[in-house]
């Protein structure tokens, strides 16, 4: 056995950092124990140098596929950076077993208190609780008094343990409101065996794929349909755990929703979706209790649609975890467990909580007030939150006499909702750095779920390096995680990833086509903002380039002016805003356009926007078309380098920025399917292009150019809309206006001409459902057949020929105007989320004496 | 006493409301010091569904969902109601406020946990280490809790000025304490601080109350408002309602609506609005002797 034990100089190193206490890796003899052999010596055999590449392309996938990246987050505020460690946690069968009895018992245990508590409430009727514990509680739910019990039970149940000095696992914390970070470890895994698959495999360690498709398919019989439209409610992209709510939604084939795409009804909640409302048969929620219902619950933040208690009454299996389920999550229910578990089950409890007292409680605040020092007071209800996110709680020793004096009254005065916890000590296990394996101390989340056969434990989890001098909850600042290894005393079975679903499954998946409303609003932009980026870009490329060829003082440099200007502008632009605008000499006003000042549509702001609704859409779009816009995150060193770099510079970077949109709308043209997503993709590109050329041509010939500023204005225009060629090789001419107008106004199969895309826009809105209202047009049908019929109607020669150019100014205008009205008209119409949302109406008691 | 209330609320918006949810607690509740005898309740527009049920405190509540554009949402509810007067008491005489928990905490027995339930902090009522050092002045050792009750709320009355200005719904009771002034609603909410400060059962109770005009003038219609004051329980009165707004201890003036922790339980009507830009309230309510 010991010629398979890896390179001496890992283990000596490793012993060496020994400090004592409780070691997962080498038994207290300092011999590795036999469940981590294999891992040892598949990883002895692998280089010092193959090991540090794998630790870098964990790293590198990490970024790639973005765990835990808060994408809206300050870049220059990088706190949490999510790592992933080539070493995992590993446990035995023989230990898996028992901790997957432990947990199960757990699950159902708090599944007896939740049903007790919102329902006959004996437990507190007859002393077993104490009634202020619970109803100190904000994650007390009142509203949910008699509705949780008919929901079917606990769906999800997750928690943090660890191993104190003595051996023995304890619970430091409990998860029973969401799902509590389940797809950072399902993520973790996927890149886990991405880089380090051969480990895994020489392990014998147990795949998650199971454990999901049998929580998939214990839901779908809990929906009471077999194609079942389900959907993950999410607080939407702001929120932490919304990488993890977007990777579990799109790996078990969920529609990801936030409460405003969600709208209730009697007992029913439906989706809003451009089809109009699609009725949901089960939410899976994965927003707070407390925030799920404005209506009835909290009044001062919420996530989810209003009425949805309301909807429960009527339909109580219709969300999981039930509302309300959070309460069990409160510490001070600890030190009763023991006891409820003989009381409630008839069993002795395996598992207890880390030592802690509830501060409710006259006897236990005596008894924490002879050993204040060794405790750390934490609030009661934390909130279930991000993995690692635990905050640290107060620690008596670190604080001056006054504090601890003013923490005192605190407690006297608010201990209901508070406990003390017992520091436990924590386990060390190896994690790899600089070359060499070192013992840090660490906690694990493990997830269980209920299945057709009574409550499962997932075979994995979440592990995290803390620091134990601070923590008694898995909190990890440094968000240093590792995966977490089940041994099988039997042969794995094939690989199965719920991302090829099965044949009878496929139904399932294709509920994912419904478009809500939202994402239809976040594609429209997503094309609006890749073609205003396109078309600034350009607008600069041109103007940039017409500097550095030197071509003479006047060579076309007015006319590029003319269409820098009208960009920093938009309709609240005074006549000052515009003078000061006109006042920049070229190459501030070039880097205003890039980064500066107030205005809406600086290249910097739109790129931001591009990424921003790209990532929002993100499970519409492909990975691979995804990854063309990564340019523009902001902290990219390409956008980095755009907002720094000199003038000289500037045009490559354009270069590259333009052909980074050009291989998304190739991408797309390509490889997205022609649904509703795609019309509505295209429709914003089509009106913003449409808007862009209208602008520009008015800015440049009206009032109407002298003769040499006509020529490079024509010229300017051509290169503009990417129609240069186009031209010449049909007219072989210097540029003339009536051509070029013709070119640019009226050929629709111009795909740059203004009619082209007001044509194209027309032909996708004729695609999306409900045209009419009763017999009348809806408003964005009315105004789109207005712009094309007054585009069609155009005489470009009689209008070349006029010498101050009033039919072109007044066509122009209209396009301009009536634009934007058509951007809101197919918003009201078909995303419905105009700037009314949803607010909360109150009034207040003030009869005088 | 017989009283017809009266209660009017009408919503003006800017622009249209596309669609609207209600919860609302404008029917009162028979208690052992009232007997409803007719209840009417207008909305208009007509909401499509309605819910009516009793919530978690015993009240009665109702779900309206409106779903046709509207600039104009009115809420009209009128009761009959018998109120019987407070018959005399020796307050003195209530179990010590430091001695409630034989009688909420019993060991081996029955815990009244509607009652315990009102022990607790609230989101509106969580004390201040100022506020219970205020309350500790009024609930002094071994007194007993109505009797120290109804000093803090004479306290209130005294020390505290009506103010319809210095805060809005929101202003949180520590302001309130801060300056001394504030509205029905806010020295209810301060004095339930107080008491749960010290672990005393205390709840808000949402209502009415008969106003009389100054003498020889007439009554004003609908110059009246929805009020709120407290009620703190003992062994011997059970709940026994303390109004610190007028310095008294309710008798047969005041009309219960509904009781919970705080005014978030209570909200007589909340909503959540589609559309509706800016809205105008304007509330009458007429209290009259039937």
């Amino acid at each position: 056995m010991s010629s398979t034990i890896p390179g001496p100089d890992l283990l000596n190193a490793y012993r060496q950092s020994q400090t004592g206490g409780y070691d997962e890796l080498l038994d207290r003899d300092g011999t590795p124990r036999r469940h981590w052999l294999p891992f040892l010596s598949e990883l002895g055999v692998l280089s010092d140098a193959d090991r540090a590449q794998r630790a870098m392309r964990l790293d590198r996938r990490v970024r790639e596929i973005g765990i835990a990246y808060d994408v809206f987050a300050d870049p220059t505020q990088n706190s949490q950076q999510w790592q992933l460690d080539l070493v995992p946690i590993i446990f035995s069968a023989a230990e898996w077993h028992w901790l997957e009895a432990a947990l199960v018992q757990r699950a159902e245990l708090f599944d007896a208190v939740l049903n007790d508590l919102y329902g006959e409430q004996q437990l507190l009727r007859d002393g077993h609780l104490p009634p202020e514990l619970v109803f100190s509680d904000s994650a007390y739910l009142r509203a949910c008094q008699g509705v949780l019990p008919q929901a079917g039970g606990l769906r999800f149940y997750a928690a943090d343990l660890a191993r104190g000095a003595d051996g023995q696992w304890r619970v430091i914390d409990n998860h029973a409101e969401t799902l509590a970070g389940a797809g950072f470890a399902l993520a973790n895994r996927m890149v886990h065996t991405h880089v380090a698959g051969d480990l895994f495999n020489a392990s014998n360690a147990v795949r998650l794929a199971a454990y999901f498709q049998s929580l998939q398919s214990a839901l779908t019989a809990h929906s009471g349909r077999d194609n079942a439209r389900i959907a993950l409610l999410t607080p939407g992209a702001h929120h932490e755990d919304y990488f993890s709510h977007a990777y579990m939604a799109r790996y078990l084939g969920y529609l990801l929703v936030e409460g405003a795409d969600l709208r209730t009804r009697g007992g029913q909640v439906f989706l809003k979706t451009l089809e109009g409302l699609k009725e949901i048969d089960l939410i899976v929620r994965c927003v707070d209790g407390r925030a799920s219902d404005p209506l009835e619950l909290d009044p001062a933040g919420y996530d989810g649609p209003s009425g949805l208690v309301r909807t429960c009454r009527k339909s109580p299996k219709l969300v999981v975890n039930a509302i309300g389920s959070a309460l069990v999550q409160n510490r001070g229910l600890g030190p009763f467990l023991p006891q409820l578990a003989r009381h409630l089950l008839g069993e002795d409890l395996k598992l207890e909580d880390a030592p802690r007292w509830w501060l409710g409680d006259t006897a236990s605040r005596r008894h924490v007030d002879e050993r204040f020092d060794h405790l750390v007071i934490r609030k009661a209800q934390e909130g279930t939150g991000r993995p690692g996110q635990a905050a640290l709680g107060q620690d008596t020793r670190s604080m001056s006499e006054a504090e601890r004096d003013l923490l005192k009254r605190e407690i006297a005065l608010h201990g209901a909702r508070l406990v003390a916890e017992e520091k436990i000590g924590f386990s060390r296990s190896p994690v790899y750095a600089n070359g060499s394996l070192t013992p840090q101390p660490f906690a694990v989340r493990l997830f269980v779920t209920r299945t057709a056969t009574g409550y499962a434990a997932m075979p994995g989890g979440l592990a995290m390096t803390i620091d134990p001098d601070r923590a008694v909850a898995l909190s990890a600042p440094d968000g240093h995680t590792r995966d977490v290894w089940v041994l099988s005393d039997a042969e794995q079975g094939h690989h199965v990833s719920l991302w090829r679903p099965a044949l009878e499954t496929a139904r399932v998946q294709r509920s994912q086509r419904v478009i809500q409303s939202r994402v239809a609003d976040d594609l429209f932009w997503l094309g609006r903002y890749c073609e205003r980026a396109d078309w600034t870009m350009r607008v600069l490329r041109s103007s940039l380039r017409r500097v550095a060829e030197d071509n003479g003082p006047d060579a076309g440099l007015p006319a590029a002016r003319k269409c820098l200007e009208v960009l920093l502008t938009d309709e609240e632009s005074t006549a000052v805003d515009k003078a000061r605008i006109a006042a920049l000499d070229f190459d501030a006003l070039c880097n205003r356009l890039i980064r500066g000042g107030r205005a809406s549509r600086t290249l910097e702001r739109t790129l931001q926007r591009v990424y921003k609704v790209a990532y929002l859409a993100r499970d519409r779009l492909s990975l691979e078309a995804f990854q063309t816009l990564s340019r523009f995150r902001p902290g990219d060193p390409w956008a980095v380098a755009l907002s720094t770099a000199k003038p000289g510079r500037v045009l490559d970077l354009l270069d590259e920025g333009l052909a980074s949109i050009s291989a998304f709308n190739g991408l797309m043209h390509e490889n997205m399917t022609r649904n509703f997503g795609w019309s509505i993709l295209d429709m914003g590109r089509r009106l913003e292009r449409a808007y862009n050329l209208a602008e520009a041509m008015l800015e440049l010939f009206i009032p109407v150019p002298d003769a040499e500023n006509e020529q490079s204005s024509l010229m300017l225009l051509l290169e503009l809309a990417d129609s240069f060629i186009t031209y010449r090789s049909r007219y072989r001419l210097d540029p003339m206006l009536a051509l070029v107008l013709d070119l640019l106004l009226l050929d629709e199969t111009n795909p740059r001409s203004l009619s082209y895309q007001l044509a194209a826009f027309s032909r996708q809105l004729d695609t999306l459902p409900e045209g009419k209202q009763g017999v009348s047009l809806t408003d964005d049908r009315r105004l789109i057949l207005a712009l094309l019929t007054s585009i069609r109607l155009a005489d470009v020669e009689r209008i070349a020929d006029e010498p101050k150019g009033e039919t072109l100014e007044a066509l122009l205008r209209e396009q301009i105007q009536l634009l934007p009205q058509l951007s809101d008209a197919v918003t009201r119409h078909y995303f419905n989320l105009t700037d009314d949302a949803l607010h909360r109406a109150h009034m207040r008691s003030e009869n005088a004496p | 006493m017989m009283l017809d209330v009266s209660h009017r609320t009408f919503y003006r918006y800017t622009s249209p409301v596309v669609q609207s949810q209600h919860l609302i607690h404008l029917t009162p509740r028979s208690t052992a010091r009232q007997i409803v005898k007719h209840h009417s309740l207008i909305i208009e527009p007509a909401p499509a569904t309605r819910y009516d049920g009793i919530d978690a405190f015993g009240n009665h509540i109702a779900i309206l969902d409106i779903e046709v554009p509207h600039k104009e949402f009115v809420l009209h509810a009128r009761t009959s109601v018998e109120t019987l007067a407070l018959s005399p008491l020796d307050l003195a005489a209530t179990t010590p406020w430091d001695r409630l928990d034989s009688a909420l905490a019993p060991v081996g027995g029955i815990v009244p946990i509607d009652v315990v339930q009102y022990r607790c902090v609230s989101r509106l009522t969580t004390p201040s280490l100022g506020i219970a050092a205020y309350a500790a002045r009024s609930f002094t050792p071994g007194r007993g809790v109505i009797e120290a009750a109804l000093d803090l709320t004479l306290r209130i009355y005294d020390e505290f000025t009506f103010d319809s200005t210095a805060t809005d719904v929101s202003t949180p009771i520590h302001d309130v304490f801060a300056h001394r002034r504030g509205v029905c609603q806010d020295f209810a909410h301060f004095a339930l601080a107080c008491c749960r400060a010290m672990r005393v059962p205390a709840r808000y109770v949402s209502g009415y109350i008969l106003t009389r005009p100054p003498p020889g003038q007439p009554r004003l219609q609908g110059a009246d408002a929805s009020h709120a004051w407290l009620s703190v329980w003992s062994p011997q009165t059970g709940w026994f309602d303390l109004d610190p707004t007028n310095g008294i201890a309710v008798s047969d003036e005041h009309v219960m609506v509904a009781c919970g922790r705080d005014f978030d339980d209570v909200s007589p009507i909340s909503g959540m609005l589609l559309g509706g830009g800016d809205h105008d309230v304007s509330v009458g309510v007429d209290v009259v002797p039937a």
